[in-house]
């Protein structure tokens, strides 16, 4: 059907994207740079060991005996032991780099206005954000490390074959360079081309499987089964050619990578006959075809390894580029906020961008200290929008809010998060104890302060009852407990912040009607001296209010 | 728990068995392969043979240019079969997803919407997606690896055997070192791998809750301290991942050791035997020694790509936990009834009773009531009335735990469900608006609707009012879960498609839930409209839709507490 453009996949350009990484990596490149001299070191132990013991057998065949049998055992232990030591270094070295990735992300997350008030963004998209972050240890494990592997290789090779013939050097360094640099290059390149097709074709089948498992219902009220069934088929079958034709030209290059290193070894077996390349003796040409073939077998992987290039580079673009667009300047107050806390908003004027259309204009409201008020609306009104300006996580384009007689773009955003709690049916409860969830608004509060905001929030007897108490897990999304005392101990988290106002944005969506009365009733006798603002699409009733304000066509019209 | 692993199992088990008859021609191909390997390495052996002891030219049969050229043709050869393996490969990997993917579609398609009420939807997507393109490596690489890794090697030593027994028994039992010391170091890695498994898990559930919930933390001026401790988290998982790598490196580095041990101990041990001979004693011994040497590294390449092909085996048993998962998909019954869509239906409820959940009791209970052709039906109650359940039912998605619900006189559960979609529509609370354009949505409800048909049904459902603003009008696109549209526009082109649809039966399950009053006063017109010469079944709890003419079902717990006929 169409395309969808997920805006969580907003992507930086590839070389933004890595120079951003680099510098995260910054701290680890001493480490780093071990890691990969440990790598060469091991690689130097194998190519030394093949070519000596095919030399040791050569000159022993000529009755000579050049070659240590010591020396091939402790080529031959030293190869084992760096190759341990290298694998352990590097991996290690890695994930220490992949935890500062990910604190970065984390914090990159937190600064932008997805994280404000993260609306649209699904679980799902996310956790492939995470993996993107694991793809990456390939950029230094499977592409950095091999590479500059096959670069010493290349050296080596150019090096002791060089100082018994140089033409044959020549023409090996030659083949070399195509199998081990050209055809890897070629296979990145083609990854990388087809990447952004490939999953542009992921996207659309899981649009479509999606729409499939959403719209069951649809499916068997309309008898589309067929249909359905053929479209995913076809979707299907879009990504697998997409598949197949990348596979196709990976195979390629990796048959073209093959043959030319078998012919780097057909070159010395030449010279051996005497054909093509004269007068080297028969040791170094021994020498010659056993260090050619442990080094094109370096090589060899490289080609596939070149493949995941794309894979990389978009794993890269996806996790540099998670907030981009979505940040939207705020500017940095420095005022701390006044004890008074009325709310004002003057001649406020707000849209996300300038090609879209206002959310409003010109609108005015006062909210004194301790006033109940609900803000009610169609959904798409902007009504979340407001809260996001009074939350200071999006900034007026016009006019101005202010707390307690404060402009908000004078005060620091976590002044304004002491004086506004925000509860809405966003409001995550954590994997962990209910104990740690409600220390997250106020770390230092004391067991006594916990039971009040809890029994605050009617949920008091409720925990008592569970048999850990505090200490609950309330598992992932708070699944162990039911929807409306999940809620109520977000409520109880909310209020336990102290903060003055409670801006409640529709926080009894997704509750049954007899839940949502009671959370109301529960919200009726918090203590009167706090400001509260309820954010909804509709009044339920329940709700003790002093003023109601609807929010149409851009202006507030006062209700009550 | 027990029962749960058993399955996984079997699954497992089925899975391997239809994935080895696939990868026929690439273990065909791997075999094929060693038989070169064997070839390029008998070559190689000869030319050097040739080269180290002049005299030996004579004893060899074969020119040396004739072995140049074999040595080239060996080598194409094997570069061909590289490539077809990888294009085998690669087919065998499409099939195999595409037969996995199409099972799950066409089990979830049978077990119908009743699935969405156990298991969550973006759960079940990323199975069919993203899961089933996971185990591609399983059917592509894993199953040949698992093979060729014994095979190959085998066919190789036979060869050497040949040619050198006393090498081929060096190599040979390195090379049973190999599994032994995996074996050992498996099991050590196993082991390691359970004790953290829990702690990895639990801490990339940490990172993973910790995004989901960064509104919550930054609104609560906390982002920096959960920062510090993600970043400990992390740091943590490092430590523990480690742990286990140390040990499966281990099992690793065994491949290392075997070849380096086979290596070091045949070329020794041929020195030994050229350095005790005579000068005439080693001349054919030379071109074995060498052959039994180069061919070691293909000895041990099976192995390798077995130990690389190690961890798609694992995504399998991870698949196979969320397919086990799945309900089991309802009998197909044997004598399913047509409803001719020419006769009026009269719906009868015989006692009927539904259960969600044992735990909450009976969502429907005992109900009986009947509906008359033509006639409006107002389901009224607060929600867990039982108003959604009856809905539910009637459509088919879920059938009576007890009690009859009767269509003309048939019961529901045996007749077919294509005859009775074709006789209904139904309008939900949230329709789901599927990505693509209006017009698309619209016509989802009949494909080979005429442009009158559906201009018809795009005026009825006041479409028109809105369709204006909308930049490309009926062709505007709309993304994944009806953004773009209000809650107001998606409910009119639910409408638009029953009324394409035209079906006799209109179930309707509280089509205004989600709507401020002005634009449920709207939709209701609509609706008005729409059920004018139909069978209606509307269930509500809104006070404009208890307005309506019609017979009038009070519910409340799943009973019915009062029936009333408002004329």
């Amino acid at each position: 059907m169409s395309d969808y453009k997920d805006p969580l996949l907003q992507q930086e350009t590839p070389k933004a994207a890595f120079q951003q990484i680099f510098k995260i990596w910054k701290p680890h490149v001493a480490s780093l740079i071990i890691g990969v001299l440990f790598s060469l070191i091991a690689l130097a132990f194998g190519l030394t060991l093949m070519s000596s013991a095919g030399g040791k057998i050569a000159f022993a065949a000529m009755g000579m005996m050049v070659i240590s049998s010591v020396f091939l055992k402790i080529l031959g232990a030293g190869r084992l032991l760096m190759r341990y030591v290298e694998r352990l270094y590097t991996h290690n070295v890695m994930f220490k780099a992949i935890a500062d990735l990910r604190v970065w992300f984390f914090a990159r997350l937190s600064k932008g206005a997805a994280a404000g008030l993260g609306f649209r963004h699904s679980g799902d998209v996310l956790s492939r954000l995470v993996s993107d972050i694991e793809t990456l240890d390939g950029l230094y494990l499977r592409l950095l490390l091999p590479f500059a592997g096959s670069i010493l290789t290349f050296f080596v090779l150019i090096c002791v074959i060089g100082s018994i013939h140089l033409p044959l050097a020549i023409c090996i360094a030659v083949l070399y360079i195509i199998a081990g640099f050209i055809c890897p290059l070629i296979s990145a390149f083609i990854t990388k081309r087809h990447g952004q097709t490939l999953l542009n074709s992921v996207a659309q089948l899981r649009i479509t499987v999606l729409d499939f498992i959403h719209g069951l219902r649809e499916i068997r009220a309309f008898g589309a089964e067929i249909r359905v069934e053929k479209l995913l088929n076809d979707r299907e079958k879009n990504l697998f050619q997409k598949q197949y034709q990348q596979a196709k030209k990976i195979a390629l290059m990796s048959f073209l990578s093959f043959v030319f290193s078998q012919i780097a070894v057909l070159l010395i077996l030449a010279a051996a006959l005497n054909i093509g390349f004269h007068g080297i003796g028969a040791a170094h040409i021994v020498v010659c075809l056993f260090l050619t073939i442990t080094a094109f077998e370096v090589v060899i992987p490289l080609t596939r390894a070149g493949g995941l290039a794309g894979q990389i580079i978009n794993a890269a673009t996806r996790v540099v580029g998670v907030n981009k667009g979505h940040g939207y300047d705020v500017p940095k107050g420095s005022e701390e906020a006044s004890e008074q806390t009325d709310i004002q908003l003057n001649s406020l004027g707000f849209q996300w961008n300038k090609d879209r259309p206002w959310v409003y204009r010109n609108l005015n409201l006062n909210i004194a200290q301790g006033e109940r008020v609900a803000i009610i609306g169609p959904s798409g009104v902007g009504k979340s929008t407001l809260a996001a300006l009074l939350l200071k996580v999006i900034t007026p384009k016009e006019g101005s809010i202010t707390l307690g007689g404060k402009d908000l773009a004078v005060l620091t955003e976590e002044s304004v998060r002491k004086k506004i709690a925000w509860l809405s049916q966003n409001t995550h409860l954590f994997d962990d104890t209910i104990r740690q969830n409600l220390l997250l608004s106020y770390p230092q509060a004391t067991e006594e302060e916990l039971w009040q905001a809890l029994s605050e929030a009617a949920v008091a007897d409720v925990v008592k009852a569970m048999p850990d108490g505090l200490d609950t897990w309330l598992g992932e999304g708070g699944i162990k407990v039911s929807g409306g005392q999940g809620r109520r101990i977000a409520l109880a988290r909310t209020l336990l912040s102290k903060a003055p106002i409670l801006l409640l944005d529709e926080p009894t969506t997704g509750l049954d009607a007899d839940t949502e009365m009671e959370f109301f009733k529960i919200l009726n006798q918090i203590s009167s001296d706090r400001t509260i603002i309820l954010i909804a699409h509709r009044l339920t009733g329940a709700e003790k209010l002093d003023k109601v304000w609807r929010l149409s066509n851009s202006c507030l019209i006062s209700e009550k | 728990m027990q029962n749960n692993k058993a399955q996984i199992k079997l699954w497992t088990k089925q899975q391997t068995k239809i994935g080895k008859r696939a990868v026929f021609p690439l273990i065909t191909l791997g075999i094929l392969s060693s038989f070169v390997a064997v070839g390029l390495a008998c070559c190689m052996a000869q030319i050097l043979g040739m080269l180290l002891v002049p005299s030996l030219s004579a004893s060899i049969s074969f020119s040396p240019l004739m072995l140049l050229v074999s040595f080239v043709i060996l080598f194409l050869l094997k570069g061909l079969i590289i490539y077809s393996e990888d294009l085998i490969a690669a087919k065998v990997g499409l099939q195999a997803r595409h037969r996995l993917r199409k099972e799950l579609v066409g089990h979830i398609m049978q077990i119908g919407p009743s699935i969405l009420y156990r298991q969550s939807g973006g759960g079940l997507a990323s199975l069919i997606v993203d899961q089933v393109e996971s185990l591609d490596g399983y059917f592509s690489r894993w199953l040949p690896a698992s093979v060729l890794w014994f095979l190959a090697p085998c066919i190789i030593l036979v060869c050497i055997f040949f040619v050198q027994p006393w090498a081929a028994l060096v190599i040979g039992v390195c090379g049973l070192m190999v599994p032994i010391a995996q074996a050992i170091f498996g099991i050590g890695a196993a082991v390691a791998a359970r004790q953290q498994f829990l702690a990895m898990t639990r801490l990339q559930a940490r990172f993973l809750d910790r995004i989901q919930g960064i509104a919550t933390i930054v609104l609560a001026g906390r982002a920096e301290d959960e920062a510090k401790k993600i970043s400990q988290s992390a740091n943590e998982l490092r430590l523990r991942t480690m742990k286990v790598l140390r040990v499966a490196f281990l099992s690793s580095a065994s491949i290392d050791c075997a070849m380096i041990i086979s290596i070091l101990l045949v070329a020794l041990m041929d020195v030994q035997h050229f350095t005790s001979a005579g000068e005439h004693g080693v001349t054919i011994p030379v071109v074995h020694a060498l052959f039994a040497l180069l061919i070691i590294p293909d000895f041990f390449a099976p192995l390798r790509s077995l130990a690389l092909a190690y961890q798609d085996k694992a995504k399998l048993t991870g698949a196979a936990a969320s397919v086990v998962e799945l309900p089991e998909a309802p009998q197909l019954l044997e004598n399913e009834v047509l409803l001719t869509s020419s006769d009026p239906v009269h719906i009868a409820f015989d006692e009927v009773s539904y259960v969600w959940d044992e735990q909450r009791g009976n969502a429907v209970d005992q109900i009986s009531f009947e509906v008359q052709p033509n006639s409006t039906t107002l389901l009224i109650g607060a929600s867990g009335a039982g108003k959604s359940t009856i809905i539910s039912l009637l459509l088919g998605f879920i059938k009576p735990t007890s009690g009859k619900i009767l269509f003309n006189g048939i019961d529901i559960s045996t007749i077919k469900h294509h005859s009775l979609s074709a006789l209904t529509a139904w309008i939900g609370q949230k329709p789901v608006i599927f990505s693509g354009t209006i017009k698309e949505n619209i016509l989802f409800a009949k494909p080979d609707a005429t442009e009158a048909e559906l201009q018809q049904a795009v005026q009825a459902a006041a479409i028109d009012q809105y369709i204006s603003a909308l930049p490309n009008g009926l062709d505007t696109l709309i993304g994944e879960g009806g953004y773009g549209l209000s809650g107001g526009q998606a409910q009119r082109v639910a409408i638009a498609r029953a009324y394409l649809k035209n079906a006799p039966l209109l179930f309707l399950d509280e089509p205004t839930a989600h709507l401020d009053p002005a634009t449920e006063q709207d939709i209701f017109t609509s609706l008005i409209e729409l059920s004018k010469n139909r069978t209606v079944i509307l269930a509500t709890h809104s006070a404009l839709g208890q307005q309506l003419k019609g017979n009038h079902i009070q519910l409340d717990h799943g009973r019915i507490i009062a029936q009333t006929e408002v004329k």
